[in-house]
Parts: structure tokens; C-alpha cells; sequence
């Protein structure tokens, strides 16, 4: 690409983006300040969130063409291409596969790329990929000695499918909003769930703009974060979408499970960003630069960090064994900063900003704030704690890939493997509906990680995209039945509702297949390959890249066996969910009587969304939205390693993994249709009864109902010991110090004392002389209690002594 | 020069022990006094028979003045205490705690 | 120079000689009590307000610091401050040189102006508070005053300190009148008992200083501060610095003792006791003053006293940098450390800052203990950093202290005079009775929570960059001797430690209701008080987005200092 070029699409994406970035933040200080004044039960704020959002959508979709017609790519090329698939042939692919992909991509540009006659295959493994990335700087807030502290922004095929994914998905939770959160558009709201004394419920006004413009602000901060040119820039976001988070959460403040649950999901996440500010420590101290890669040719002599830690084919150069092992750092000529990073450094920093991907994405052992941020209004766990801010893990980890050693890719892998099977295990027994999701989130995100871990990239950032859509349909539905139920969240009182609310229990069936990966078998088209929702295919991808991992490296081979039986087990919990609320017997007549369908502007959203989680990863593999984000992947992953790092992990490449696709999709299907069988026996026929199961396995059930114990530990582990200290140092002046010094000034007085006395009692033959014994120590008990000041003053004395003798110890002797 | 550093020391020594250990806050303020001129007396000595110069003595002279200084806030702040809690014992001064 | 002859040259109207245009400022802040005094005496404070008098003298001092800040940083062509150049005299011979002035008492310099500048910008700032929130009432007004304004001056002179007796007069002339401050509020017991605490206290530690001062001063045989490097050097040549030797030990002894005293004007632990108390028991204004002003004279002391000590070059020496630089990075921590824990169960709000002072003196701390260190190493111990690097390394430990102190400055005066204005209204410093203020006084609530946000260092405020600095400065440091980075790791936690009791406070003012009965606090946007919070807040904030000005200022600052 010549720089004229560059520079010229370049702009064009920036205003583009930053225009669907600024958008919500506009929309955010308008709601903000105008609600302040306004009326309170006028929707007004919620269309403007709803204008500005969309507005952002279609920019986005704009810069999303402008991208695929710069990079000069084929979105559409496996439909040439695969009859070469793997998928065989069949059938043709029907019109409503032409209709997805113009309601997705934009219309125009979908008709020039069919006539590109550019093979894709090529492109799309071992590319470069900044050569399709475009960067460039906003605004410079500060430098410090070398360090240029800048407003980035960095563009390549991940941004734009993230922008029009989370910009897609914001849309529509928008508009389900709207319908969901009316009852706050009242002067008058009245919380069933804050229990005044006297049987009274809380009054208070309503909150209809304050949670538009909490939304609004969310969006800004996560476009900002998917936006971001450098990793700092990443990390302001980072905090700003957990504030946001944090305010959302605690959008009931009255309720105290709600303020608790922000203040919980804030803390862990705090306790993350630590391991993320030991990482940017290490990045200033090493590599003196925070931006992520410069493309911008006009000014090539500036390197950023995938440039400077990877060569241009994305090898690491080290040199050395050991302790000793170091990385060599490119394209730094004549500049006066190391030339080289210890190798233990660069894991330490690539585990250091993991630990902050672990706590934004719920990962063990943080995992536990998730389920408690339901707390949220349904709306907000659709959008922030399921389809985008806790994906911001996945999405940060994925981005920071070419500055991770195999080492960390290993803990990456174990700690997404763990985390997978915890959720899925504790989604078994949850009874709330909301929470079945949250636990099902946390097993899904640890899936996402698990393909990052095994060299997956491609499979990892899959499963994230179409994770969204169909999770957020979920919410959703289960917003639907919850809004429709009056606020009852308890499936134990649920049941036989799809005649109630049939669209909500389609949609919701939807998702149900599209997360269990339910495909049609043996059945396949030319083209689009298999016969199934977009779950199957991301599935598939993970579960094809854990079995080659674990192939080509035997020890690991848990990675594998865990992820194919927890397919088993979503598939279970998820009919279980399903069945438990649509199907049986309602098991309570106020709440069934009293159900009914959401009205059209929350069902509208349902439709979209179950759309796109059908349609959304067509073609599998080959398809147009694996075309898009795949220029993204870093160069050395499509070849795979050997031995690499200092551990000898075997990444497999694409090749690998395509050998070994066939097999791990069919294993994938086979649990997965097991699961589903199982939870048909237990919940629907009834041919099994779940409560002589449960009794079969009561200690089993109450572990997994009390979530591990997780609660139990961090409190035994952290919080106590934090109370105990913290109540030692304020009682350290008290106790010891009373004891201690006051005890050895006061001894002077009470010897004097006891002295006097004791000569009275001699010339007084006395038989008081036990008497005035223990009143002379009651005294210096009383002496205990009294006059700090004296003992104060006598400490800068004992003080001054004892660092003296502490010196006499410790000076470094000749 | 020996001489006098040891009677500094000594004088040094009372004085905190007599801060440390009087009741009276008037006795705890004239400890303050017996520190600070065992330091002028240090001050004195080193100029007389070390290396210090005048300096020692000029020290010592702002010493004193600023002695007094110190020792006419600290009666003010003992009288005032005096108004409030009618007693001058230092050991009553303990509601502020912990 | 007589007095006489100073008067005749201004009389004169010739240009005033060199020391006496640099302690220009000074003098008028001097002149300023004075006309306190007169307006007392004359009784003319009923028509003409003592707070007035003084805020005038204050903002004249200011200009005066300024326009030789903007002389010394910009030479004599700035067009727009000329005539505030030429109301002061400014001379390029004069201020414009940088050098020891009044017989080599005090030293004009980079470092000294920048400080005195933040000095007397914070007098402005808290003369104004005490007009908004009227701590002193008209008929004791000048007394308040001249005491506060006679502390600014000792910090100032402690920021030019060039000799130990102008050393020990500074702490003495800074303290003297805050123990009065404190004893001001004359009926209040729990006022007596602060300031008796706080004045024995701390006689107790000038003495045990004074002392400090004479050995060390007797056994260089000088008490000018730029000779005491070269006569430990010549005292102590070819490596006899070792404890057997008597002299060394004393002078370990006194270098100790001064440094203790030092402690107790910073409240590092163990000479922390008294500041709880004292500032509980005091206004919550002069705890904000206690807090800054003489935090930030004390540290220009502690700097300039480390720099007089370790600015020696020889290496049989190393083993005394190394200790003191290590001692006081444990004594950092352990300040830092106790400083947090203990905050975490204050029920009272000026107690709870109080405790947040001591950590945040032991954080500034680490700055200083990672350039002595830094300052002491040997360039060829170091792997990767050459001898110019170690001085560009020791420069950001300082840049980082001068911008900590500057953000500092903001963050906890505002948190202080929001406490004051809320106590006004509520007349309570009680956390408990914080409980749904946010309702009320949104303002005060919402600047409330820029500061403690910014003490946590959260970012994008400015407590955020600051301990950065400070943190980058210590992983530095920690690349000459471990042990730094064992005091980062310290740090590090403290940072988490200390979030928890700043949301307690937050968490009763926004997310709890107010109770039914409370007294209201109602203070509205357009108010003094509501403007000045937010005046006080904005620095914090902006100081958070432009990092780089004030940063750049500062490592120029550090550059000329450590030359």
C-alpha cells in the first residue's frame, strides 16, 4: 500500500470510528446533564441513546467496507472455495444466506468483493498483519524522560468486527431497554425488593435517563477500549468500563445485595489490575513505548511493541538458556534503550497483564463477582456482563497475543480449562435464571481462553463474536420472562410458559442450540458447510484446536478431554434451563396467571438478535466473518511452533488443526447431543426424577450449590486476615505500646513507691504491708490506663536508642 | 574537650528522662530546657576546642532565644490546657486515643 | 548590610542588593504581620477586615514568588511579566543568579523558588478557606493570621536551607506557631489536649534534633551544608567509615538524631503519635496545613540534608549512602504500611486523614530513599546503566517527589476543606454522619471523590502520575540495590490497601440514605464555598490529563539542584 493511500483510508477510518466512539459520550453528557431538569416520564433520553448508538452502528459498518476494500479482501471467497472444504456437497445456499450477509456488511461493498477474483486462502494464513492494520496518534498527554504517553488508535480487521458487533448488539439491548426499564418512568417508583421497617416498600423517583446515560457512557468506554492504540490507553478504558460496570451493577443502590455486588465486582477486579500495572511497569521499563505497532509508513523509524518483541515473520529471536535466556529486541537502532528483554521479563509482563485479563473476564479464581453482578437490571447483563465488557479479557488477550511466551499461553490455557469446567459444574444447580447464564458466561469465556492458551486465535476470537450474540439473546429472553413474570427470577416457580410467551421461547430455543452446538449430522451443504447455528461452528474450532494441542503434546491432553466434556454438560444445563422454564407443569399458578409476552419493542430486539445467531458464523471457518478478524492474527501463529519456549510447547498450526477438524467436530456433536438426551430425561419426559438424583449425590450438590466454596475461601484467606491485621495496627498504640513503654517509665515511679511503703511498713511494723503491695500494683495498673503523652516522649528516646542499635547491626561492614 | 561532651551528655540524658517521666507539664517543659542546652553546651565546646568556630557560638546564642521562645507557646498551650481541664498532669491529657 | 544602609538604598529608589531582592517575598510577609499587628492596635480592623489584610499581603508574596519563578525559569525578555519584574527590582545579577545569598545562610536556587511558589500559592488557598469557612472570628483574626503566615515563612526559609543552623531555625520557626494553631480553638478541651500532645511532642524532638545538630556539626568542624560532603570525605579518607571507629559513630549517631527530628515534622512511624492527635483535636483548616505545608518544607529539608550528605563521590562512603538510603526506604514502607492499616477502623474523618498522611509521607518517602540510593551507586555495579544514566535516574526519583508534592497539595487540601465546610454545616467530622450527603451537597460529594480518588491514585487524576513516578523511580532504584524493589512490592499493596477505607468514606456519602432528622448540609454550585472546592478540585483533575508541563518543570527543577 503506497502512504498516500495509507494516510488517505487511514483518516477516513479514524473520523469514522472515532465518530461512533464519541457518539455514546455525547449521548452520555446530554442525558446526564439534560435529565437532570427534564421530565421524568418522558422516553426522550432513551431514543437519543438509541439515535446515538445506532448512528454509531452504521458508521461502523461504513468503516467496515472502507476496511475490506482498502485490505483488498474476498469476504465472500469460500463460496468459490469450498467445494475444496472439507464439507463436501449438497444443496445450494439459500436466499436467506445472501440476505444475512447484506444486513451485515454493507451492500455495496458485498457486491464488489464478489467481483474480486483474489484468492483469499493465501492471504488469510501467514499474512502480515499490519500490513492491514492501520494507526496513528490523537492526542499527546504527556512525556516522560523517553516515554510518550499518547491517545492512540489502531485499526486492523479485529477493531472494525468488534466495533460492528458491539455496536450491533448496544443497538438492540437499546431499544430491549426501552420496553424493559418503563416502569422506572415515574415519579413514584416503588422497589419490591428494599424492605423498610414496617412492611414498607422503598419509594423513590424514577431512573428511566440515569440509565440511558449509564449505558451510553458504558458504550463510549468499550468502543474506547476496542479503539485504543497502546496498551495504557487500553488500561484508562479498562478502569473506565469497570466504573461503568460498577455503576450499573449498582444501578438498585437501595437494594444492599446490589451495592455490595458493585462494590465486590469493583474490588476483584482492582485485585486484577494490579498484575495489569506490574505488566505496563515492566513495559515502560523495558520497551519505553505503550503503542501496540506502527503502521503509519510515513513514519516507520517508530516501532511498537509487536514490531520491536517479533520479527517480521513473528518469530522470537533469543538468545542465551535459562534464567539467562533473553529476547532480542528489533527495529531500535540508535536509540538508547536495552537492546534486549530477559526472557523471564517478558513472561512476567505478558502474565501480569493476563491477571487483568483474568479479572475482567471472570477467570478463576476471580471468577466469583460475575454471578453477583446480576444484581443489574437484565439489560446490563445482557450488554456488559455477557456480550462485551467481560469479553474485553478475551478481546485484550487476543489483541496482546505476540507479546506472550508459550509459558504464558500454558497458564492462559489451564486457567481458561478450570474456569470452563467451574462454571459449567455450578450452572448445574443454580435455580435463578440469570444466574444459569452468569455461570454459563464464566464456562464460555473460559472456553474463549482455552483457544487462546492452545494456540487457537482464530477459534478463540470465533467463539467470542458469536459467544455474543447468542449470550445476549439469552439475556434477553430471560429479561422477557423475567419482565413478563413481574420480576421473578426463580425457575422452580416457573414452567409451561411457551404458551404464554411463545417468540421469547423460539428465540430463547435459539440460543439453547446455538450454545450447545447442535448441528444437523452427516448433513452438509456446498458453501456453507454444516447445518447449524453459529455456536456449532466456534465450538467446533475450539474444541478442534484443544485436540490437536493435546495431540502434539501428550502431558497437556486434560486440555482437551475437559472442554469436550463440559459440551456435554452445556448442553445439559442449558435444555435444563430451557425446559425447567417453558415446558412441564407451571409449578406456580400467581406467577403463571399473571405471565404474558413482552410487548413488540422487546421482542423486536429477540428477532434481530436470533438472526444473527443463526447466520452469523456462515461458512464456518471459511466464512466471511473468519475472513475479516483472521487478517488480524499475528504472523507466527498460523505455522504453529515446536519446542518453543522454555518448556518445549508444540503450537499447532493450521494445518494441524484442520486435519484434526472432522474428528473433534464429531466428538464435539456426539456429547453435546448426549447432554441434550439427558436433559430431555430429566426435565421434559420425566422419565427420571432429578430430586432421587440429587439425593443420590447430596454432598456433590451442596458444593456445587455453595459455587466451590470460593465465597467461603476468599474469606477465610483475605478478607479476615486483612480485618485482623488492620485491627492489630490500630490496637498497636493501645496494647503493646501502653505495655511496653509506659509499663518501664511507670516501674520507676511504682519502685519509688513500693519503696517508701515498704519503709513505712518496717518503722510501722505493719500489717498492711500486703495491702499497700497491691495497691501500689493496682496503681501501676491505673498507670497502665493513663498519660499517653509521657510515654509518647519517652518513645523518641527508645526509638532513636533502638534504630541506633539497629544501625550498629546492619551497617555494611568493611 | 572531653569534659564538657560528657556534661552535655548527662544534661541530655536528664532532660529526657525528666520528659519522659515528670507529671507535671511545667517539669516535662523545663526537660526541654535541659536537651537543648545540653546541645548548646555540645555547641560551645566544639567551637572552643574543635573545628566549629563561631558558628558554635552563634548557634548556641539563636538556641537560647529560640528557647524561650518555644517555652512561652508551650506555657500559653499549658495554661490554656490548665482553663479546660483544671489540672496541669499530663497523664489527664488522654481523651484522644487510638 | 545594616538595616540602615537597606533603607537608604530603597529610599533611594537604586536597585536593592542581591539578597534582599531574592528575599523579597519574605520580607513583605513579614511586612504583612507587622500590618496585622497595627491594624489590631489601632483598632481599624472593624473597617478594614484582618482576613482581607491578609489574603492582600499573601497574594503579594505570591507575585513576588512568581514573577522570580518566571525570571528564573525564563530569563528577563518575558513581555507580559515585565512590569511585575520591575515592581520587584529583579535584577539578572540579582535573582537572576543562581547561588547562596545572606553569607551562605540560605541558597536561591531552582528548587528553593518552585517550593516557595507552592508555598505561598497554599497560603492564598488557605487564607482564602479560612474566610469561607470563618475559623478565626474577627476579634482574634490577626492572631490566626500572623501565626499562620509566620509558619510560611519558616517553611519557606526551610526550602532554601544552606546551613544547619538555618536548618534547625526553620523547623522551629514552622513549628512554634502551628502548636499555637493548633491550641487556637481556646475553649475546646479536646483542643488544649491536641496542642499540649503536639507542643511537647515536639520539643521533645527539636531537642533530640538540636543535639543531632551539634555532633554532626562538632565533628565536621562546619555547619555549612555544601562542605559537609567533602569533610566526611576528608574526615574519613581512604575507607575508615566503620563503626569501631568512635567518630563514625557519632557522627551515625547525630546524622540519626537529625533525621529524627526530620520524622517527627513528616510523622513517619515510630515519631508519628502525635499527629492523630493533633490533628483530630485541631480545625480541620490547620490540619490541612499541618498536612501540606509543613509536609512539603520538611521534605525540601530532608532533600537538601540527603544531598548535603551523599553528594561525595567516594567509594569507601558507598556503605553510608546505602544505609541511609535503605533506612529510610524501611522506614517508607513501615510508615506506609502502618499509615494505611491503621486508617482502616477511624470512625473520624480528620483522624482517617490524618492516618492518610502519615501513609502518603511514607510513599513521598520512597522517592527520596530511591535517590539516595541512586545517588550512591557505583556506575560500574550497575548492569545497563552508565553514569549518565544514574544521574538521569536520580533526576526523575526528585521529579517524582516535586510532582507528588504539587498534586498532593490539591488533593488533600480540598479533601480538607471539604471536610471543614461540610463540618459548618453539619457540625460533624463524624464518617457516620457523612451518610447521604451526596443528595445534599452534590458539589463538595462529588470534589470529595475527586481527591480521594486521586489519593488512591486512580487514574485519570493526578495522585494517579504521581505514583507512577514514584513507582517507576523505586523499580529503578531497585536495579542498584533489591531491596527497593521489595519496598515497590510494599507499595504496590498499600495502593489496594488504602482503596478500602477512602470508599468507606465515599460509600456513606453516595450509596446510603440520609437519615430521617440529620441536619442538612445544603451547599449549592453557585456558592463561595462550592466555587472553591471546585477551584481547589479542577488542578487535580487537569494535573491528571496534562501530565507533561508540570513534570518537565520539575525535572529541570531536579537537573539544577543535583548538578
Amino acid at each position: 500500500m503506497s502512504p498516500e493511500i495509507y494516510s488517505e483510508v487511514g483518516s477516513l477510518l479514524k473520523w469514522l470510528l472515532t465518530a461512533a466512539w464519541l457518539l455514546p459520550l455525547l449521548g452520555f453528557l446530554v442525558e446526564i446533564f439534560g435529565g437532570y431538569w427534564a421530565d421524568r416520564k418522558s422516553k426522550v433520553p432513551a431514543y437519543l441513546a438509541v439515535g446515538c448508538i445506532a448512528t454509531g452502528f452504521l458508521l461502523s459498518l461504513i468503516a467496515l467496507g472502507t476496511w475490506v476494500d482498502a485490505a483488498d479482501m474476498n469476504l465472500w471467497a469460500f463460496e468459490s472455495a469450498g467445494h475444496s472444504a472439507e464439507h463436501g456437497e449438497g444443496a445450494e445456499h439459500g436466499d436467506d444466506h445472501e440476505h444475512a450477509t447484506v444486513a451485515e456488511h454493507d451492500h455495496a461493498d458485498a457486491h464488489d468483493e464478489e467481483h474480486h477474483e483474489h484468492a483469499s486462502a493465501d492471504e488469510h494464513h501467514g499474512n502480515d498483519p499490519l500490513k492491514t492494520a492501520f494507526s496513528g496518534t490523537f492526542y499527546r498527554l504527556g512525556k516522560f524522560g523517553r516515554l510518550d504517553v499518547t491517545l492512540d488508535w489502531y485499526i486492523d480487521g479485529l477493531t472494525v468486527a468488534m466495533f460492528a458487533m458491539v455496536t450491533l448488539i448496544a443497538s438492540c439491548i437499546h431499544i430491549f431497554a426501552i420496553g424493559y426499564m418503563s416502569d422506572e418512568l415515574t415519579e413514584h417508583y416503588e422497589d419490591h425488593f428494599v424492605h423498610l421497617p414496617g412492611g414498607r416498600h422503598f419509594h423513590r423517583p424514577g431512573r428511566f435517563y440515569r440509565f440511558f446515560a449509564y449505558l451510553s457512557l458504558f458504550c463510549f468506554s468499550m468502543l474506547g477500549l476496542v479503539l485504543a492504540g497502546n496498551i495504557f490507553q487500553v488500561f484508562i478504558f479498562w478502569e473506565l468500563v469497570g466504573v461503568c460496570s460498577y455503576l450499573l451493577i449498582g444501578f438498585y443502590v437501595e437494594r444492599h445485595s446490589a451495592s455490595t455486588a458493585a462494590n465486590k465486582a469493583f474490588i476483584m477486579n482492582r485485585v486484577g489490575d494490579f498484575g495489569f500495572l506490574i505488566g505496563l511497569m515492566v513495559i515502560w521499563t523495558w520497551f519505553g513505548v505503550f503503542q501496540f505497532a506502527n503502521t503509519d509508513p510515513a513514519h516507520a523509524d517508530q516501532a511498537g511493541l509487536f514490531q520491536m518483541v517479533r520479527t517480521h515473520d513473528g518469530t522470537l529471536v533469543t538468545e542465551g538458556e535459562g534464567m539467562e535466556k533473553t529476547v532480542s529486541l528489533q527495529h531500535i537502532e540508535g536509540e538508547a534503550r536495552p537492546s534486549s528483554i530477559p526472557y523471564w521479563l517478558l513472561t512476567v509482563a505478558g502474565l501480569g497483564i493476563f491477571a487483568g485479563c483474568i479479572g475482567k473476564s471472570a477467570q478463576f479464581p476471580l471468577q466469583t463477582w460475575l454471578p453477583d453482578a446480576m444484581e443489574g437490571p437484565t439489560p446490563v447483563s445482557a450488554l456488559v456482563h455477557s456480550a462485551t465488557m467481560v469479553a474485553a479479557g478475551v478481546y485484550l488477550a487476543a489483541r496482546f497475543y505476540p507479546m506472550f511466551t508459550p509459558e504464558v499461553l500454558l497458564v492462559i490455557a489451564y486457567v481458561g480449562c478450570i474456569t470452563l469446567f467451574i462454571g459449567a459444574t455450578i450452572a448445574l444447580v443454580v435455580t435463578d435464571i440469570k444466574r444459569v447464564l452468569a455461570y454459563s458466561t464464566i464456562s464460555q469465556l473460559g472456553y474463549m481462553m482455552l483457544a487462546l492458551g492452545v494456540g487457537g486465535w482464530i477459534a478463540g476470537l470465533f467463539h467470542l463474536i458469536t459467544h455474543a450474540f447468542f449470550k445476549s439473546l439469552m439475556f434477553l429472553c430471560s429479561g422477557s420472562v423475567i419482565h413478563g413474570c413481574h420480576h421473578e427470577q426463580e425457575m422452580t416457580k416457573m414452567g409451561g410458559l411457551y404458551k404464554k410467551m411463545p417468540i421469547t421461547c423460539w428465540t430463547m430455543f435459539v440460543g439453547v442450540v446455538a450454545i450447545c452446538g447442535l448441528a444437523i449430522p452427516f448433513v452438509t451443504l456446498p458453501a456453507i458447510g454444516a447445518v447449524a447455528f453459529s455456536g456449532f461452528h466456534s465450538k467446533d474450532a475450539i474444541i478442534a484446536s484443544a485436540l490437536t494441542f493435546s495431540s502434539l503434546n501428550p502431558v497437556h491432553s486434560l486440555l482437551f478431554y475437559v472442554p469436550l466434556i463440559t459440551a456435554g454438560i452445556t448442553a445439559f444445563y442449558m435444555f435444563r434451563m430451557w425446559f425447567m422454564t417453558f415446558f412441564g407443569k407451571p409449578k406456580d399458578h400467581h406467577v403463571y396467571d399473571h405471565a404474558h409476552e413482552s410487548p413488540t419493542v422487546m421482542t423486536a430486539p429477540l428477532l434481530i438478535l436470533s438472526f444473527f445467531a443463526i447466520f452469523v458464523a456462515v461458512g464456518g471457518e471459511a466464512g466471511p466473518l473468519v475472513t475479516l478478524y483472521g487478517a488480524a492474527e499475528p504472523a507466527h501463529v498460523a505455522m504453529g511452533a515446536t519446542d518453543a519456549g522454555n518448556i518445549g510447547l508444540n503450537l499447532p498450526s493450521h494445518e494441524q488443526i484442520h486435519n484434526f477438524h472432522a474428528q473433534a467436530g464429531m466428538a464435539a456433536l456426539l456429547v453435546a447431543f448426549a447432554g441434550t438426551l439427558l436433559a430431555y430425561l430429566f426435565y421434559a419426559s420425566g422419565a427420571v426424577d432429578p430430586g432421587t438424583v440429587k439425593r443420590q449425590f447430596e454432598s456433590v450438590h451442596e458444593f456445587l450449590v455453595d459455587k466451590w466454596r470460593f465465597d467461603v475461601l476468599y474469606d477465610w484467606m483475605w478478607q479476615r486476615p486483612v480485618h485482623v491485621v488492620a485491627s492489630w495496627c490500630t490496637a498497636f498504640d493501645k496494647y503493646v505500646l501502653d505495655g511496653l513503654i509506659h509499663g518501664s517509665a511507670s516501674s520507676v515511679v511504682k519502685i519509688a513507691q513500693w519503696d517508701r511503703k515498704f519503709d513505712e511498713a518496717v518503722v510501722d511494723r505493719s500489717v498492711n504491708v500486703l495491702g499497700e503491695v497491691t495497691m501500689s500494683v493496682a496503681n501501676w495498673f491505673r498507670g497502665l490506663q493513663t498519660g499517653q503523652l509521657r510515654q509518647y516522649v519517652m518513645l523518641i528516646a527508645v526509638s532513636v536508642v533502638s534504630l541506633f542499635v539497629l544501625v550498629f547491626i546492619f551497617f555494611p561492614g568493611q | 574537650m572531653n569534659a564538657y561532651l560528657a556534661v552535655a551528655a548527662v544534661l541530655f540524658v536528664c532532660g529526657v528522662m525528666c520528659m519522659a517521666t515528670k507529671r507535671n507539664g511545667i517539669g516535662v517543659l523545663m526537660g526541654v530546657e535541659l536537651v537543648l542546652n545540653g546541645a548548646n553546651i555540645n555547641f560551645v565546646a566544639f567551637s572552643k576546642y574543635g573545628l566549629l568556630g563561631l558558628d558554635g557560638q552563634i548557634f548556641s546564642l539563636f538556641v537560647i532565644v529560640l528557647a524561650a521562645a518555644e517555652a512561652a507557646v508551650a506555657l500559653a498551650i499549658a495554661l490554656n490546657f490548665y482553663n479546660n481541664h483544671l489540672t496541669i498532669d499530663v497523664d489527664q491529657a488522654s481523651e484522644l486515643k487510638n | 548590610m545594616s538595616v540602615n544602609e537597606i533603607i537608604e538604598h530603597a529610599l533611594k529608589g537604586e536597585i536593592l542588593p542581591r539578597s534582599v531582592q531574592i528575599f523579597g517575598p519574605e520580607i513583605a510577609l513579614c511586612l504583612t504581620i507587622l500590618a496585622l499587628l497595627f491594624v489590631r492596635m489601632f483598632e481599624i480592623h472593624r473597617r478594614l477586615p484582618t482576613n482581607l489584610v491578609a489574603l492582600l499581603g499573601a497574594l503579594i508574596a505570591f507575585l513576588g514568588v512568581f514573577s522570580q519563578f518566571m525570571y528564573v525559569k525564563g530569563g528577563s525578555e518575558i513581555p507580559a511579566m515585565m512590569a511585575l519584574f520591575q515592581a520587584w527590582g529583579l535584577t539578572p545579577e540579582g535573582v537572576g543568579e543562581v547561588g547562596p545569598y545572606f553569607t551562605g545562610l540560605l541558597v536561591h536556587d531552582q528548587f528553593s523558588v518552585f517550593f516557595r511558589l507552592g508555598l505561598c500559592l497554599f497560603l492564598v488557598l488557605m487564607i482564602a478557606l479560612t474566610v469561607l469557612s470563618g475559623i478565626p472570628d474577627s476579634e482574634d483574626g490577626q492572631d490566626f493570621y500572623t501565626l499562620l503566615i509566620g509558619s510560611s515563612v519558616g517553611m519557606m526559609l526551610a526550602c532554601g536551607a544552606n546551613h544547619l543552623l538555618t536548618l534547625f531555625l526553620a523547623v522551629e520557626m514552622m513549628s512554634v506557631p502551628s502548636y499555637a494553631m493548633v491550641a487556637f480553638q481556646k475553649g475546646r478541651r479536646q483542643a488544649s489536649e491536641a496542642a499540649l500532645k503536639y507542643v511537647i511532642y515536639g520539643a521533645g524532638a527539636a531537642g533530640v534534633m538540636l543535639y543531632g545538630l551539634s555532633l554532626v556539626a562538632g565533628v565536621l568542624g562546619t555547619a555549612s551544608m555544601p562542605e559537609l560532603a567533602a569533610q566526611v570525605s576528608t574526615a574519613f579518607a581512604g575507607g575508615s567509615f566503620v563503626l569501631t571507629n568512635p567518630v563514625a559513630v557519632t557522627l551515625a549517631l547525630g546524622i540519626l538524631m537529625v533525621l529524627a527530628g526530620l520524622a517527627f515534622k513528616l510523622s513517619l512511624v515510630p515519631f508519628h503519635f502525635w499527629c492523630p492527635d493533633a490533628f483530630e483535636g485541631a480545625a480541620a483548616e490547620v490540619g490541612g496545613f499541618l498536612s501540606v505545608a509543613s509536609k512539603a518544607g520538611a521534605f525540601a529539608l530532608l532533600v537538601r540534608f540527603c544531598i548535603a550528605l551523599t553528594g561525595n563521590p567516594d567509594p569507601s562512603l558507598a556503605g553510608l549512602n546505602l544505609s541511609l538510603g535503605i533506612g529510610l526506604g524501611v522506614a517508607a514502607a513501615v510508615t506506609a504500611t502502618f499509615g494505611n492499616l491503621a486508617a482502616y477502623s477511624q470512625k473520624n474523618m480528620k483522624r482517617l486523614l490524618a492516618y492518610s498522611t502519615i501513609a502518603h509521607a511514607g510513599y513521598m518517602l520512597m522517592a527520596v530513599s530511591a535517590l539516595v540510593i541512586i545517588r550512591g551507586a557505583n556506575p560500574s555495579g550497575v548492569p545497563g546503566l552508565t553514569s549518565a544514566g544514574l544521574d538521569a535516574e536520580a533526576r526523575r526519583c526528585l521529579e517524582a517527589l516535586l510532582y507528588y508534592l504539587a498534586v498532593y497539595l490539591f488533593m488533600n487540601l480540598g479533601a480538607f476543606a471539604i471536610v471543614a465546610l461540610i463540618r459548618n454545616q453539619i457540625f460533624s467530622e463524624e464518617i457516620e454522619d457523612y451518610r447521604g450527603l451526596a443528595g445534599e451537597a452534590p458539589v463538595l460529594c462529588v470534589c470529595m471523590l475527586i481527591c480521594l480518588f486521586s489519593l488512591v491514585g486512580l487514574p485519570p487524576l493526578g495522585g494517579f502520575w504521581a505514583k507512577l513516578e514514584i513507582f517507576a523511580s523505586l523499580f529503578q532504584a531497585g536495579r542498584v540495590h533489591w531491596f527497593m524493589w521489595v519496598v515497590l512490592g510494599i507499595a504496590a499493596v498499600n495502593t489496594v490497601f488504602s482503596l478500602f477505607y477512602y470508599m468507606r468514606v465515599l460509600k456513606s456519602m453516595f450509596l446510603t440514605e440520609r437519615p430521617v432528622g440529620a441536619r442538612s448540609a445544603l451547599v449549592p454550585f453557585r456558592s463561595a464555598p462550592g466555587l472553591y472546592v471546585v477551584m481547589v478540585s479542577v488542578p487535580v483533575l487537569l494535573l491528571g490529563v496534562l501530565a507533561g508541563p508540570l513534570s518537565q518543570t520539575a525535572n529541570n527543577v531536579a537537573r539544577i539542584l543535583l548538578r
